[in-house]
């Protein structure tokens, strides 16, 4: 019965598939997105603000040099037609698109990238794209004031543009975000363009209602030939999750983010459950410990406290199986990622053997800081509470609030925390979170030092071959399992519902949220389809 | 008349002042400032080094005092400072969104005392019986359903259920879309008014120049519509005023679930991303709207009622 | 006397919630924390679980239970304090008069400028969250009412044949204010605190829906609500009883005011409250 109802609903699906390709996109209608995060649109200028909200309306208004291509999970070339780099690696030198032309009319050159690169890194703003500007040779004397110009950036001519960094390494990793986006240098300086952005997206800038809704109109002139496909676009920054269900069934939005209990709801729904788009996302969710707090020094302790959580049964009862069991850091959809690593096993008994073998045969008590989030905060501390509990650990909850959280963490100032980090897309940037040269305020929350993993990651970046350096990469990430600087709890399973009648979503591992919107289309079923 | 307003005008600047003075000590007290924000992703790595940069391009190194010296400084020109989160003048942030959460604000009194007023007076006619129970029962309810909760049912029956109404955002501006957001805003008021009707009338009708006015023949209906509604009038328009704080105060959660451009949800943001220029100018803002909704109501009573002196 | 129904019913409503509160340890079926059990998640109300369980798979019959504690401890004891509080400033601004006058006008303009809830979101993010807090935010914002009212009252009992005749005889001035003009106002006093306890019952619950109440996972029906408001129609039980429980206590105080407002305040001074 179960087997056949198996087979039934994947013949479906696979019809569905089939038919979705087979349909050729349809011109025209309103794409109604929403941005599923707390705050509303911190700005209307792009470079402003780093907030996933403002990178969901980037994508429409906004173009940088390099696109995460979503289906193979790499950067690719945008604004430039190819790239060579240079022997030594240092040194990559751009042909630019030739038809990329402004909401204005006016054609891209390289003066405008240079304009954008350079306005990223003025002192007084602190912008933060600086953090991936300042990775071209000569940034950072812009930034203190020694320079006004990028030294590592040179316009060979209107078209061609060469960038010197400062290491090896992939371009594509740093220019690709909306906070890089490219400005029109001239008409960016005019005191109106807050009010009226312009700039390289596939949809021109109409209206910004803050708190309510941001509205875009297709560009016609957008460089792809007959994309966009729609001719609206209205995003509104919805966070609170209950509303945006309402307004989802409700057929007033196209898309939502689903957290663990709609997850739930809309699986078991007949309409719903066909519009469902799960993706592997590139964050793992953990519990860091502090080593300043003693018990949390003993490596011991670490793997007892991984022992004693029965994390399979809080992600499939709680979590409602909307996360993948983490086994070390690097996640499920990373290219380094351990296949043979097993995630640490339920056994209280265990975990009892190695706290009183690290002198803790009572346990101890730790203070935990969470937020209220309710994949990696304050319930799940909850659901491990009674768990700990029964081999001796008692745990005091200190609530934060979740903007407050990642100040608090790179200041060191918790016991322990739980928190999401980013674990991907380049495995070798997020290992070397956990080199003992990285401070605690750069990522390296836990103050994590091994002379072995510090070994390992820097063979990883001096090895140009890709696949030798994930190896290694897989050999650190061991060692950090069997350290266990934290509770690997799980990586996220981002789902996305949308309307039966939007076509062409990117299952996007960096962000599910973030949609190319030229490839989207409204087939005529929407409601608002004309 | 004229004096009194400027008298109470002039109280408000202490007012202002010690509420600025509190949000700033608010903020220096509690973890986070807007550069440790820009990491709650968890995504985004933001370094000691930009973390003191950008404290210093906004001028919290300073100690509190100092910053809380300059601030009201500029806030003497009318100056309400430079936005973190835009870069650009808090004004400009404000001013979009006053029209929407007056809107909002208005229309959830309407409601308040289309509904709240008539309910009290029927109370009223007979205290202790069985009508006077279930409006009780009814102001109750409406004070303790919390609001976010009320939002969240109003939708799911007159948007999802019903259909009669989009379940967020602003629209057009259309009063369709205030609906919602309005009656959850307006159902905490709503049973406050009607227990303050309630109580009106019934002092009203026991005091003696009612009883006289009786006494000398008049009618019921006569003595209820001219001596009770008038004197009630007066107690009803004070609770209203009282009542524009918590409008403005419930605003916070409704505009943020039906995503409306006001006020509130933008000190909720603003709040929690350390904005503090622009979390100053909307409190400061609020309580300034209070405190002319205030005299307002003094006005108007002085007016309805003219045994209300106020010199 | 003839027979007062919310007097009765109020009376009855606010003394079932606080014996449950009192005696939860008894009443309760489980731990409201450690007995959780994520096997039982969400199961709606039965002959096991009287109200369900949780997403935690925690008996929600007990935790309602236990959950009453806070709000009713921070609504008592907060009550208390406003009431001093209140009383203290009211009564003597009003019986020395002069430049204390003035400042404690000042004050209660002040406290009625600021919305009482973002006062009090202020102190608790200023303090830790916890329960001393929550008896400090609650307990420091709501004294204006009392104050203006006794302050009233005291202005007009000083005049009195009573008072002057206390004051002839050498009495000082707190023997006066407590033994002659505190028992005049202490009706509309009382009536006012009882009022003002559903307040704080309702604050407490505001500030633990916005997550600045107790630490979790301690129940509080508050936190109850806020914790469920991904599942109210998934599982709307786990918010509906922590709801009514809010509703019970809220229209038990009010009934009992209202009740006792008739008795002690038939010629009610109540103009403001």
């Amino acid at each position: 019965m179960l087997k056949k109802l198996i087979f039934t609903t994947a013949v479906t699906l696979a019809a569905f598939t089939l038919h979705s390709q087979a349909q050729e996109p349809r011109r025209g209608g309103t794409i109604r997105f929403t941005a599923p995060y707390a705050t509303s649109f911190v700005s209307n200028d792009s470079h402003v603000s780093n907030s996933v909200q403002d990178e969901i309306y980037g994508y429409a208004l906004h173009r940088s040099l390099y696109k995460w291509d979503s289906v193979n999970n790499k950067p690719v070339l945008e604004l430039a037609k190819s790239v060579s780099t240079s022997a030594d690696g240092l040194v990559h030198t751009f042909k630019l698109r030739d038809d990329a032309l402004f909401h204005n009319g006016r054609k891209m050159t390289a003066d405008d990238i240079i304009w954008s690169y350079t306005r990223l890194m003025d002192a007084s703003k602190n912008y933060p794209g600086a953090a991936f500007i300042r990775r071209i040779k000569g940034a950072l004397d812009v930034q203190n004031g020694t320079a006004k110009e990028i030294s590592g950036l040179k316009k060979i001519d209107d078209f061609t543009l060469e960038i010197s960094l400062i290491e090896k390494g992939e371009p594509g990793f740093l220019f690709r975000t909306a906070t890089t986006s490219i400005f029109p240098a001239k008409e960016a300086q005019d005191p109106n363009f807050f009010n009226k952005p312009i700039g390289l997206g596939p949809f021109k800038f109409v209206e910004h209602i803050p708190g309510s809704r941001m509205v875009f109109e297709r560009w016609e002139k957008f460089y792809v030939a007959g994309k966009p496909y729609a001719d609206k676009l209205v995003i509104s920054p919805m966070g609170e999750a209950a509303a945006r269900d309402v307004a989802f069934r409700n057929k007033e939005i196209d898309v939502s983010i689903l957290g663990p209990t709609q997850y739930v709801a809309y699986q078991a729904d007949a309409n719903l459950k066909k519009g469902i788009l799960e993706v592997a996302e590139v964050f793992t969710r953990n519990m860091g410990m502090n080593p300043t707090h003693k018990p949390f020094s003993d490596k011991r302790v670490r793997q007892a406290i991984n022992h004693a959580i029965d994390s399979d049964l809080i992600i499939s009862r709680l979590v409602r199986n909307k996360a993948y069991r983490a086994t070390s850091w690097l996640p499920l959809s990373s290219p380094a990622y351990d296949k043979a690593l097993k995630p640490y096993a339920f056994d209280p008994e265990r975990a009892k053997k190695l706290l009183a073998e690290a002198g803790y045969p009572d346990g101890f008590e730790f203070e935990w800081t969470a937020s209220p989030n309710e994949s990696w905060g304050i319930p799940i501390v909850e659901a491990t509470i009674p768990m700990l509990a029964k081999v001796g650990i008692k745990v005091k909850v200190k609530p934060v609030e979740g903007s407050a959280l990642g100040g608090i963490i790179a200041k060191g100032d918790f016991q322990a925390y739980i928190w999401s980090n980013t674990s991907g897309p380049d495995p070798l940037t997020q290992m070397k979170c956990f080199h003992s040269k990285t401070p605690r305020s750069s990522c390296n929350y836990t103050t994590f030092s091994h002379p072995e993993v510090d070994k390992l990651i820097d063979e990883a970046g001096a090895t140009d071959d890709l696949a030798k350096r994930n190896e290694i990469l897989k050999k650190a990430n061991a060692i950090l399992y069997e350290e266990a600087p934290v509770w690997f709890f799980n990586y996220n399973k981002a789902v996305l519902a949308h309307q039966p009648w939007l076509r062409g979503l990117q299952p996007n591992a960096t962000e599910l949220a973030l949609q190319y919107y030229e490839d989207l289309w409204v087939d005529e079923t929407s409601p608002a389809a004309k | 008349m004229l004096p009194y307003v400027v008298r109470r005008l002039l109280q408000a600047v202490p007012i202002l002042l010690a509420v600025a003075g509190l949000i700033f000590v608010m903020f220096s007290v509690i973890p986070g400032d807007f550069a440790s924000t820009q990491m709650a992703d968890g995504r985004t790595v933001v370094d000691a080094e930009q973390v003191a940069r950008m404290n210093t391009q906004f001028g919290l190194d300073d100690p509190v005092h100092v910053r809380f010296a300059k601030y009201i400084g500029k806030l003497m020109t009318l100056d309400l400072g430079t936005s973190f989160r835009t870069r650009q003048p808090v004004i400009n942030s404000l001013l979009e969104r006053i029209w929407p959460s007056l809107q909002l604000a208005m229309a959830a009194m309407l409601f308040a005392i289309v509904i709240g007023v008539p309910l009290g007076f029927l109370a009223a006619l007979k205290p202790g019986g069985w009508l006077d129970m279930q409006s009780m029962i009814v102001a109750v309810s409406g004070l303790s359903l919390p609001q976010f909760w009320l939002g969240l049912m109003l939708m799911y029956g007159f948007a999802l259920i019903l259909g009669w109404f989009p379940s967020f955002g602003y629209g057009d501006g259309s009063p369709r879309y205030l609906v919602l957001p309005a009656v959850a805003l307006g159902v905490a008021p709503l049973a406050l008014l009607a227990r303050t009707t309630r109580a009106a009338v019934l002092e009203v009708m026991n005091a003696d120049f009612v009883r006289t006015a009786r006494a000398k023949g008049n009618s019921e209906v006569r003595v209820m519509r001219w001596h009770v509604a008038r004197n009630a009038a007066v107690i009803v328009l004070t609770t209203l005023g009282l009542q524009f704080g918590s409008i403005m105060g419930g605003a916070v959660v409704i505009e943020k679930l039906f995503a409306w451009p006001g006020i509130g949800s933008l000190l909720v943001d603003s709040v929690s991303l350390r904005d503090i220029p622009v979390v100053q100018a909307c409190i400061l803002l609020l309580v300034l709207f209070f405190l002319i909704v205030n005299i307002i109501v003094d006005v108007l009573c002085a007016l309805i009622d003219p045994r209300i002196k106020y010199t | 006397m003839k027979f007062r129904a919310n007097l009765w019913i109020g009376g009855a409503l606010f003394a079932t919630v606080v014996v449950g509160g009192a005696f939860a340890p008894w009443l309760a079926h489980t731990d409201p924390v450690m007995d959780a059990n994520l096997m039982n998640a969400e199961v709606p109300p039965g002959a096991e679980f009287w109200f369900g369980t949780d997403a935690q798979g925690r008996d929600i019959y007990s935790r309602v239970l236990y959950g009453a504690r806070i709000p009713l401890t921070v609504g008592i004891v907060s009550q208390l304090i406003n009431t001093v509080i209140g009383v203290a400033l009211g009564m003597s601004a009003g019986y020395f008069g002069g430049w204390w006058d003035d400042v404690v006008n000042g004050l209660t303009n002040l406290m009625l400028s600021i919305p009482s809830l973002i006062f009090a979101l202020a102190i608790m993010a200023i303090l830790q969250p916890g329960l001393t807090s929550l008896l400090i935010a609650l307990g420091l914002t709501n004294w204006s009412y009392t104050c203006r009212l006794s302050r009233a009252a005291t202005l007009s009992v000083k005049q009195q044949g009573y008072v002057e005749a206390a004051r002839s005889f050498g009495s000082g001035s707190t023997r006066i204010m407590l033994t002659q003009i505190l028992p005049n106002i202490a009706g509309p006093i009382i009536v006012i605190g009882t009022l003002g306890m559903g307040g704080a019952v309702l604050a407490e619950a505001a500030l633990s829906f916005l997550g600045l109440g107790i630490r979790p996972p301690f129940p509080s029906w508050g936190s109850m609500l806020s914790d469920a408001r991904d599942q109210i129609t998934t599982a709307p039980w786990i918010s509906i009883f922590p709801g009514l429980a809010i509703f019970m206590t809220v229209l038990g105080l009010n009934l009992l005011g209202d009740g006792l407002r008739d008795i002690l305040d038939p010629h009610s001074q109540l103009r403001q409250a």
